[in-house]
């Protein structure tokens, strides 16, 4: 019952973001039904780009909710131009044009999404591994058997004592060496492996203080009132020790989409790597400006969910 | 028949001794009070009936049944795990801070114990738990969390999830030391309804109303040791030992 009450206070907070985004929505619509007058139109594709568009012939042509971009040869003269069209209507856009540079994002923008695609996935199944893992971890490094602790510890040192980058390259290049069956040829699960590996020894630290910050009460009292250990840890301690997770998990989750950019040296496509080479075949820079953006609304989203999720946590308080 | 029974025991925390050579017994149905000055080993001892705290030698009997012997810090007896954990829930009990487990609500923390370790069904356990709250006087607080209610009801609380595992014997650690004093009375009102019922009861308390008014038998326990014991009225009346007398005259 309680917990429906902790519910019912969220929309109110939803509100001014339901409405900026029903605004936006909006006025897409209301912009994509209604055509704007004639003499906005700077120029027309010619015919035989517009039939070349998507064919074998054209470069790049892409279509998004009320925006084209294409770029390709006219079939007759053979030469290169660039069209953006919105809301029906098509502008010519000159290479010496001042919004050439912006025209470029849209080009671009697929493959970042790809790119930032590996990148997020990469991050939430590693930091998700990693959080698994690291219960074990961290019940091992308070636990009062002696090679199990020492083992954990020893774990957690290693991983937090060398660069991820390093560990990166060892998953990826080392391991086949050592022996041939531990070859990993999928690039994707090379960097989970490692990072995830990493994850874990962070997060089990994150773990370890956020129990041993639960009241010894809750331990005396569970332990008067006939529970095991198992018991206690599962039923009484990790529960409450969960909302002060949050926190630092949200932290380390962040790191891991920003370190998630050294999978670059394995060639993996991430955000990082895709912007890298687009700059580098475009020989325009300025590609690390919508990337860096895009990092920007992902590390907002994820910071907006933890938020929601510590809220969620916190009913009991 | 004595519910409780300990004999010679010892605790020392390193060079300083706690307890020393404590021999007493609590009889069924019998109310007893500790009292005595801060330091004085109180809640030490009533800890390490229950295994929250090590005695460094000595022998603890449950029922009339050898739950405890430890000599010279290790233990000396070792039951197996089904008669150690049914010795150790014959007592039930109660903290000065509560101890309430803050992410479940009311009626979650009196099943909790019922359900995982005795093994009862939900039903059974909730119905129960519905009749203690009502003997407490919270049944309308059962979907509360701890963090609503004040300290004299997360008390009554805690009194009512320690009664659901059926103790023989309730032990109570200063359990009214951390209330306001306005919520005394409530968490004094409940443990008394409860010896009147025939519980048999053992209070460490800084109440000398209530151990005058409730106990049996009152414990003078002093510098580890139980200096006087009697009826309140003797005790609180005609103390034989200096020691306590020099107390009551200091706190009455």
């Amino acid at each position: 019952m309680s917990k429906i009450k902790g519910l019912t206070k969220l929309p109110a907070k939803y509100i001014p973001l339901a409405v900026a985004m029903a605004v936006i929505i909006a006025l897409l619509a209301v912009l994509a039904i209604t055509k704007p007058p004639a003499q906005n139109v700077k120029g027309q594709i010619s015919p035989a780009l517009k039939e070349a568009a998507g064919t074998k012939y054209s470069e790049t042509y892409y279509n998004y909710i009320c925006f084209n971009a294409v770029r390709g040869k006219d079939l007759k003269t053979a030469q290169e131009e660039t069209y953006v069209g919105f809301v029906g209507n098509i502008f010519a856009v000159p290479d010496k044009s001042p919004i050439a540079p912006v025209v470029d994002i849209f080009f671009w923008l697929p493959a970042l999404i790809r790119g930032s695609g590996i990148t997020i996935s990469l991050s939430i199944v590693s930091v998700l591994a990693g959080v698994f893992a690291s219960v074990f971890l961290a019940l091992g490094k308070i636990s009062k058997v002696k090679l199990l602790n020492k083992t954990c510890s020893a774990y957690i040192f290693f991983f937090r004592g060398t660069p991820l980058m390093m560990q990166l390259y060892f998953v990826y290049y080392a391991l086949p060496q050592i022996h041939p069956a531990l070859t990993i040829n999928n690039k994707f699960l090379a960097a989970f492996l490692a990072f995830a590996l990493n994850s874990a020894a962070y997060c089990a630290e994150i773990i370890r203080a956020a129990i041993q910050s639960i009241d010894k009460g809750q331990f005396e009292a569970s332990k008067a009132l006939g529970l095991s250990y198992g018991q206690t840890m599962q039923l009484v301690i990790i529960p409450q020790s969960i909302r002060r997770l949050i926190p630092p998990v949200a932290n380390e989750f962040i790191m891991v989409l920003k370190d998630a950019s050294l999978v670059s040296i394995i060639a993996l496509s991430d955000l990082t790597h895709t912007t890298r080479s687009i700059s580098s075949s475009s020989s325009s820079a300025l590609v690390y400006i919508p990337a860096m953006i895009i990092y920007l609304i992902i590390t907002a989203f994820f910071t907006f969910v933890f938020n929601k999720l510590e809220k969620r946590f916190s009913i009991y308080q | 028949m004595s519910l409780i029974r300990t004999a010679n025991v010892c605790k020392s925390f390193g060079e300083l001794t706690v307890l020393k050579d404590i021999n007493m017994s609590v009889e069924q149905g019998e109310v007893v009070c500790i009292i005595g000055p801060s330091g004085a080993g109180k809640s030490t001892f009533l800890r390490s009936l229950n295994q929250l705290e090590k005695i460094t030698s000595g022998k603890i009997f449950i029922d009339e049944e050898l739950f405890l012997h430890r000599e010279n810090g290790s233990t000396v007896l070792r039951l197996e795990q089904i008669k150690y954990k049914q010795l150790l829930l014959e007592m039930g009990m109660v903290f000065q801070s509560f101890n309430l487990f803050p992410h479940k609500t009311v009626m979650e923390n009196i099943m909790l114990a019922p359900v995982h370790v005795k093994k009862q069904s939900k039903a059974e356990a909730e119905k129960k738990a519905g009749e203690l709250l009502a003997k407490v006087g919270l049944a309308d607080k059962s979907d509360e969390y701890p963090a609503r209610l004040s300290g004299g009801q997360q008390q009554r609380v805690a009194i009512a999830r320690a009664l659901a595992m059926e103790p023989k014997i309730m032990l109570f650690d200063e359990p009214t030391s951390a209330l306001d004093p306005e919520l005394v009375g409530e968490v004094l009102g409940v443990m008394k309804s409860l010896a009147e019922s025939g519980m048999t009861m053992l209070v460490v308390t800084h109440e000398m109303g209530f151990a005058r008014e409730v106990a049996d038998r009152v414990i003078f326990m002093c510098d580890g040791v139980i200096a006087e014991q009697g009826p309140p009225e003797k005790l609180f009346s005609k103390p034989e030992n200096p020691r306590t007398r020099q107390f009551l005259n200091s706190i009455l």
